[in-house]
């Protein structure tokens, strides 16, 4: 029983990390630009299929595939914040809401085109390699993705913490207005906010294609989780994501443990649901506000 | 010389011959079914349209609605053999009851946020339906006992008869669109709309205002949830809660113009055409050709033309008409 519940944590705790690179993207985006970006998951799809290209065509192991994937979609983060999204910012939500929505739909459903819907896998040497401890075992391409998600979650606040560029990225999501005075160019900014979050959808994909398959519609899962950690770490905070990543990430395992297979989304809607009902801040807000 | 008010009225009957004669002009069942799917999802936009275009508040929730009017007027039917038209009444206030709790929960949120939170119900209230067996036959869904000709159980032999019936739940939609347009009611929508904050500083109870047109617009979309099963003989979770659904709605009153009366219509009358078109090009066998032109034509219109078809009706009459003395 005790062993069943810690195998749980530690499935929870292993996707979670992914979960985590996608709500920090979402986070990120919404605190410096102010916008959700609700096609968040399809880049991951995007990342999944590049590194599942990658792997049959040239032979290229997914986590090799992260250093393709990533530019690649931090360029596309960029573009698509300068051709598209810079058209709506403003004090309109409905713009904003239905740009990103539409996209993810057009590119959910051009994936449908150009892919079908059938499931892809890149089969590596470790995808069926698992660590063992006594009962319980850790597989070893999950705990890679961890350990990657980690780093890279590491990294971007490094670079929020330590860098010019990320300090004004901090300061532009504290408050626009006034850091735009201070002289930060709004443009830059936005466009480094979009591209890194993209960067980080594009990473969770190749980290994915080891253990999970690739089809048009993945995306969506991830992030209706996404959504639901950034709502529970509060909205545009970075650590908050993170841990209610890992949090949700948790929930959903211990739900598939204990309720049923297919009860994990029902346990990550209630999470929201709950959240909403009694701390609609989120779980990272401060007091007073 | 006729007055715009006369005109208006001339027009508004002109149109109505039009739409009574015009299924039984028409022969072909795959193009009433075309018709039909138009005035459909015309009502359902213009049930969203009364919250999501005047008041602002962008749901992509409404399926729970439709489905819950699908399913109370089957459950009642079915288990209990009262009539559909009975049974839309009742999903209609069912759906008003579920809309309470849910608008509770969802306008604590605002902007994107709100629009996730709908999502997020309205995905529960499938699950709920998918997992309860007991319930209500799970994710099989069931068939609905076909009786023949039978208008009291809303069956009906022809299409044309599911058209007229459709048709004026439309009318119904877009009359009590009209009343709220000029009402009191109309004004502070469109003041939340613009801004919520403000609104409340001139002294708008927003909370009951978007409480009240939640519950009206979720009354709406429950009547279109019961007429579609009535009309495809059909109910599973999947297609009652189809997350489509919710898209649609939304995205025909953009695309005609969010928050007007016909806005809704006229971007049905353009989205359906254009997908009925490319089925009849393509055939079904490309998946996501619809949704990809949909999608397309939703960024086009919010880059270039936020206001939608009507916005660009509206200057291009404007233009066209503009050394006639001016009309309001």
């Amino acid at each position: 029983m005790v062993e069943t519940l810690v195998q749980a944590v530690i499935n929870g705790l292993l996707i979670g990390g992914i979960y985590a690179l996608v709500s920090i993207g979402v986070t990120l985006i919404f605190g410096v630009v102010k916008i959700v970006n609700f096609a968040q998951g399809e880049f991951v799809m995007i990342g999944m299929y590049i590194s599942f290209f990658l792997a049959t065509q040239f032979g290229i192991d997914p986590l090799v595939s992260l250093v393709v994937s990533m530019p690649v979609l931090f360029v596309v983060g960029v573009l698509i914040q300068h051709f598209l999204i810079r058209r709506v910012l403003g004090p309109n939500d409905m713009p904003q809401i239905f740009l990103t929505f539409a996209l993810s739909l057009l590119l959910l459903n051009l994936a449908l085109m150009l892919f079908t819907a059938n499931y892809r896998t890149v089969h590596t040497s470790y995808s069926d390699e698992a660590l063992h401890f006594g009962g319980l075992y850790v597989p070893v391409a999950k705990l890679i993705a961890f350990g990657v998600a980690m780093a890279l979650s590491g990294l971007l606040w490094l670079f929020l913490h330590t860098t010019d560029l990320g300090r004004a990225m901090r300061a532009a999501s504290q408050n626009r207005d006034v850091a735009m005075l201070m002289g930060i160019n709004p443009n830059r900014v936005f466009a480094v906010a979009f591209g890194a979050a993209l960067a980080l959808a594009g990473a969770a994909g190749s980290l994915l294609m080891p253990f999970y398959s690739a089809y048009p519609f993945v995306g969506q899962t991830f992030v209706l989780m996404a959504f639901v950690a950034v709502v529970l770490g509060t909205l545009g905070n970075v650590i908050g994501a993170l841990v209610a990543s890992l949090m949700m990430g948790v929930a959903e395992s211990l739900g598939i443990q204990f309720v049923g297979a297919d009860s994990g989304l029902i346990v990550v809607f209630a999470m929201l649901l709950l959240t909403l009902a009694f701390k609609p801040t989120g779980l990272g807000a401060r007091r007073g506000r | 010389m006729l007055t715009s008010g006369k005109m208006k009225w001339l027009w508004l009957a002109l149109a109505a011959v039009v739409l009574i004669a015009l299924p039984q002009l028409i022969t072909s069942s795959f193009a009433v079914d075309i018709l039909i799917r138009i005035l459909l999802f015309s009502f359902i936009g213009v049930a969203w349209n009364l919250m999501g275009g005047y008041a602002k508040q962008l749901s992509l929730g409404h399926s729970a609605y439709f489905g819950l009017g699908a399913y109370t007027s089957t459950i009642m039917q079915v288990n209990y053999g009262i009539s559909p038209w009975i049974g839309m009444i009742a999903g209609g206030v069912v759906a008003m009851l579920a809309s309470l709790p849910i608008g509770w929960l969802c306008f604590r949120l605002r902007g994107p946020y709100f629009t996730i939170a709908t999502i997020a119900t309205a995905q529960v209230l499938m699950l709920i339906f998918l997992k309860f067996r007991d319930f209500a036959w799970g994710a099989e869904g069931t068939t609905i006992p076909n009786l023949g000709s039978a208008p009291l159980m809303m069956q009906f032999e022809d299409k044309a008869s599911y058209y007229y019936v459709i048709l004026g739940l439309l009318v119904v939609g877009l009359w009590v669109t009209h009343l709220i347009e000029r009402s009191w009611m109309g004004y502070y929508l469109v003041a939340i709309g613009e801004d919520e904050d403000a609104a409340e500083a001139i002294g708008v109870n927003a909370p009951k205002i978007k409480r009240d047109i939640y519950l009206i617009s979720a009354f709406l979309t429950a009547l279109a949830g019961t007429f579609y099963t009535q009309y495809i003989y059909f109910i599973d979770p999947a297609t009652a809660f189809s997350f489509s659904v919710s898209i649609e709605a939304a995205l025909v009153s953009i695309v005609g113009g969010i928050g007007t009366l016909w806005g809704p219509v006229i971007g049905t009358v353009l989205l359906e055409t254009t997908s009925a078109l490319l089925q009849s090009w393509l055939g079904s066998s490309v998946g996501g050709i619809q949704l990809t032109v949909y999608s397309v034509i939703l960024i086009a219109v919010i880059l270039w033309r936020p206001t939608g078809l009507i916005g660009v009706a509206r200057e291009a009459y404007q233009r066209y008409f503009r050394r006639k003395p001016a009309r309001v």
